[in-house]
């Protein structure tokens, strides 16, 4: 159970810290060429945070309150060093590996 | 802290002044906020013991930051005497009033 | 106060970073090794089968009177008596005694079957990491408080670098890795490392110091209990009820039975059993189980009268909530409930802990750079042997205990000792290494020797033991494999280390600067 719980809870921060992350200038320049509309950088933004709050609902109904949220933690701060890396390596990569978080993320959800 | 000049003699007996009192006055405050509490705290005597020492470690930690942010070492002085003096006096009475009983 | 919280907040951090660094990376170095303690454990002692039969309730019954057997010879007027039951983790049964508690325990390991030393070489495994990670092989007294001090002042460390961190949330995923100046890239290293997980370092350092509060704040024991620890842990539920000694000689029914009377009552694996005041007439027998899964670290636990084997108390803990939240504090300490996944997550949150303590230590040295053709003052120089031997040293010595435990002759007296002293002197060889040898070269050096020690744990294992990944896969042995994998890994991670790390710390990299201003500077140009 646990296994695929933290996986759909990784896939799920990874791609909203993505999308935090693509919301801020310096990074969507380098993964775009280009800085954000203030359209493109507010929706990502939220976004983002709608994420990590789906993300914290996820793993406390899967869980429960005492696991939950140290699976949460934990997988936020697994999430954010998998963004820090492309950030600095691959910036491009950051979007397509978020698309194909979000998915991955439904996919091991369904199977719980 | 930090700013100003830091070199000279002065500068140097000021940072070992307040490593000294956020050391000494930082653990004295927080074993006297154990003990204190300890005694005082509405739950059982286990349960109080056990939440006084769990929250020392806080007092202890917010002390430091507050000895080397304070303005002057004779400020955090001043503030940190305060409640030792205060912690230091209740702990007294209520082991004198606990030798009595 | 114009910019002086965060100012002297900077300094705080910087320098009670430096002073308790080189502690605090070991201490994360080994804490997080200790994750992986009894599988650790198991490497070491590569004469185990793969698989390991669960002890039945009579072998558990037989080891326990095997123990006592041993205990009454060996420590008649012991305090108390330790027994480590054999898992499916370890067949063997450990035995530990105190006669005084000033003393350090005496220990011994048996063969439950034959009641001799087990068939297995002599090896203290991932225990040795677990307490070094608070004792640093030291007197246990002093080495827990170097330990707790230095925990206290990570935690100060901690506190002041968020405070100094104005730009927490712009500069999450920042890492420059091209940055103009070396001293950029390495405080975004820093930073990341440090602001990732730190929900985790806090986390850790604070449940760290918790674990041994009563030690280090003895005064609400002091006052409330005048001192009565054991009558306090009773109260709060931890422990069974403390018996007080008759101060007469008795006997010790058989334990067996009082074993079997246990497993009985409780679902939980047993682990241990505890003789307390074994030659005196109100002795108490406690069999110790397993926690139930949860994050709270509350053992049940099952007190039997010494003399008559009748029970006394089925400990259940139903805590409080004071009680409750300090074991809970353990508990995510020692994560014993993370299954396999979740402790790799800890295990990386722990490495990244190592991380933001080394890239810390380093950049103290980085920022202090002296102009091109300056000569480093003495301060410098010394903050960078210490740094290389702690951060490029530390995990050499690792590899190399490693290694030790399959190249020293498995016969070897006191083999164990000799473990550790291998452990210590490749650890002091680096520290002096590291003093002798030009900046310029010297971390590619080191670093590329931590690669090659890593890299050999594998490859000596496979031939010492025969048991290479082919043998691994073959066998279905699954903590070879990984353990293998993990090795390799490192070795992989210290090669890139050292690739990189070509003239990090030589002057030049760096624009000249007053050195004075550098945390204002290096935060507020970001």
């Amino acid at each position: 159970m646990t296994p695929i719980v933290l996986l759909a809870n990784l896939a799920l921060s990874f791609a909203a810290l993505a999308a935090l992350c693509l919301s801020m200038n310096r990074h969507h320049a380098a993964a775009f060429t280009a800085k954000p509309s203030r359209r493109t950088m507010l929706g990502l933004r939220a976004a983002g945070w709608a994420g990590i709050a789906l993300c914290f609902a996820v793993a406390v109904m899967a869980e429960g309150w005492n696991f939950g949220p140290v699976q949460w933690l934990g997988s936020l701060s697994g999430g954010a060093l998998l963004v820090v890396a492309l950030a600095s390596y691959r910036p491009s990569w950051i979007r397509p590996a978020a698309l194909l978080a979000l998915p991955l993320a439904l996919v091991a959800a369904f199977t719980l | 802290m930090g700013t100003g000049r830091r070199t000279g003699r002065g500068y140097r007996a000021g940072v070992a002044g307040r490593v000294l009192l956020a050391i000494v006055g930082g653990y004295a405050l927080a074993a006297l906020a154990t003990a204190v509490l300890s005694l005082t705290l509405p739950l059982e005597p286990a349960e109080a013991v056990t939440a006084a020492t769990l929250l020392s470690f806080t007092v202890m930690a917010v002390v430091v930051l507050f000895v080397f942010a304070a303005r002057s070492l004779r400020v955090a002085t001043l503030w940190l005497a305060l409640p030792v003096g205060a912690l230091s006096l209740g702990l007294w009475v209520l082991m004198r009033a606990g030798a009595s009983v | 106060m114009r910019n002086g919280l965060r100012q002297s907040m900077a300094w705080l951090h910087s320098w009670a970073g430096l002073v308790a660094g080189w502690v605090l990376f070991c201490i994360f170095m080994t804490g997080t090794a200790t994750y992986y303690r009894a599988d650790v454990s198991r490497w070491m002692r590569p004469e185990l089968p793969v698989v390991q039969q669960v002890p039945t309730p009579d072998d558990l019954a037989r080891a326990a009177e095997t123990a006592v057997a041993h205990l009454k010879g060996a420590a008649p007027n012991a305090i108390a008596w330790y027994v480590t039951l054999p898992s499916a983790a370890d067949p063997a049964v450990a035995l530990m005694w105190f006669t005084d508690f000033a003393l350090p325990p005496g220990t011994a390991r048996l063969d439950p079957a034959t009641g001799g030393p087990p068939a297995v070489r002599e090896t203290f495994g991932g225990d040795f990491f677990y307490r070094f990670h608070f004792e640093l092989n030291l007197p246990s007294t002093i080495g827990r408080w170097i330990a707790g001090i230095c925990a206290m002042i990570g935690l100060v460390t901690l506190l002041s670098g968020i405070i100094t961190h104005r730009r927490i949330f712009a500069d999450f995923f920042t890492f420059r890795r091209h940055a103009k100046s070396a001293q950029r890239s390495w405080l975004d290293a820093h930073n990341v490392a440090g602001v990732v997980a730190i929900p985790f370092h806090l986390m850790i350092t604070y449940t760290g110091i918790a674990t041994l509060a009563l030690m280090y704040m003895p005064w609400g024991v002091l006052t409330a209990y005048k001192g009565d620890a054991m009558r306090f842990y009773g109260e709060t539920g931890q422990i069974t009820a403390p018996l007080a000694p008759a101060g007469k000689p008795g006997t010790l029914a058989p334990v067996g039975p009082m074993v079997r009377q246990a497993l009985e009552r409780v679902s939980e694996p047993l682990e241990m059993v505890i003789v307390e005041m074994p030659g005196d007439a109100k002795s108490k027998v406690v069999a110790v189980f397993e926690e139930p899964h949860g994050l709270s670290h509350q053992h049940p636990q099952v007190a039997f009268a010494g003399a008559t084997g009748t029970l006394l108390q089925v400990l259940n803990p139903n805590l409080k909530p004071a009680s409750k939240t300090f074991t809970t504090m353990v508990g995510l300490h020692e994560a014993h409930f993370a299954g396999p996944a979740l402790r790799v997550l800890f295990f990386l949150c722990g490495l990244t802990g190592a991380a933001m303590v080394g890239t810390g230590l380093v950049l103290w040295s980085v920022a202090r750079l002296p102009t091109p053709g300056a000569a480093p003052f003495f301060g410098l120089r010394l903050v960078r042997v210490l740094n290389l031997g702690t951060v490029a040293g530390l995990p050499a010595a690792v590899a190399a205990y490693f290694l030790a435990n399959r190249l020293l002759p498995v016969g070897l007296g006191a083999r164990a000792d000799w473990e550790v002293g291998v452990f210590f002197a490749v650890w002091i060889l680096a520290a002096v290494y590291a003093a002798l040898r030009p900046q310029a070269s010297v971390w590619r050096e080191m670093l590329a020797a931590c690669a090659a020690l890593f890299l050999a744990v594998p490859v000596v294992n496979g031939l010492a033991t025969g048991r290479h990944p082919l043998a691994s896969v073959a066998a279905g042995d699954a903590l070879y494999l990984w353990f293998d994998a993990a090795m390799l890994a490192l070795a992989g991670l210290f090669a890139i280390a050292a690739y990189k790390a070509h003239g990090v710390e030589a002057p030049g990299r760096r624009r000249p600067q007053a050195v004075a201003p550098l945390r204002r500077n290096a935060l507020e140009q970001a």
